[in-house]
């Protein structure tokens, strides 16, 4: 019984990570496009991204102001 | 009938599976310098016929990746056209590959400006995949037997002169190579 359990378990397992796609560099032509991002006013996106910088001396995770294709 | 497995036996079980398919799912590892540049062929992104890399063994060749919503992209290629137009055109030979998924958006960035080099277009990203590239833009510098000599990734204000120097430096490494 617990043998097929965790056969089952791998086989759940193994169709979750089938969900999760890493999207390569060179597939970024729709992410890349201004309204794809979160934040698409870039000002308000940079305002932003200072007051964390400053304030709680981090960086902010999110994407670039205004989108952006991730590159360099 | 045989026993059921213990608990640490299924977790192994289940780590096993985990680690085989994680082989299998792994992205290829990227070329780097001293590596043969893999060989392509792709249908052209302005008029018709095939870009094939291996067409242009015997000379360096400049291999740049490229789509039209990568910004650092598109800084890249004017600077790239001036030093085609630097270098000799018998020895050094600019090779590009458009990666955009809709062809008339990388041709209308072209009808503004202009190359003399060819380009291949490949929006099913198959030749990226050979390459392993890790960022856009990469470009890769290629001797005159096919190897890798530089890989440049990314493309920033001043990087045009760092390029000219790596491609200055191997065709004069090759020309001297040729007179031995």
């Amino acid at each position: 019984m617990r043998k097929r359990f965790s056969i089952a378990l791998a086989a759940v397992l193994l169709l979750a990570i089938s969900g999760c796609t890493v999207v390569k560099p060179w597939e970024r032509d729709m992410l890349a496009r201004r309204d794809m991002a979160f934040e698409s006013d870039v000002l308000e996106a940079t305002r932003e991204a200072h007051i964390y910088f400053s304030k709680e001396a981090s960086m902010p995770g999110g994407t670039g102001g205004g989108g952006g294709c991730g590159c360099n | 009938m045989k026993p059921y497995g213990t608990a640490h036996e299924d977790i192994g079980l289940i780590l096993c599976i985990l680690f085989c398919v994680a082989l299998v799912t792994a992205p290829a590892g990227a070329v780097s310098e001293g590596d043969h540049a893999p060989d392509f062929a792709a249908p052209m992104l302005v008029g018709d016929g095939t870009l094939e890399l291996s067409n242009y063994r015997g000379k360096v060749v400049y291999l740049d990746f490229w789509a039209s919503w990568c910004a650092p992209c598109l800084k890249a290629i004017p600077e790239i056209e001036k030093i085609r137009n630097e270098m000799p055109a018998s020895e050094f030979q600019i090779v590009a590959v458009n990666l955009d998924q809709k062809q008339k958006k990388a041709l209308r960035f072209l009808n503004k400006h202009p190359v003399g080099y060819p380009s291949a277009r490949d929006p099913e990203g198959r030749i990226p995949v050979q390459f392993g590239l890790e960022t856009m833009p990469t470009s890769y510098l290629i001797d005159t037997e096919g190897v890798i000599r530089y890989v440049h990734p990314g493309f920033k204000k001043g990087d045009g002169d760092k390029l000219r120097r790596e491609i200055r430096a191997l065709l004069e490494k090759e020309s001297s190579e040729t007179k031995r």
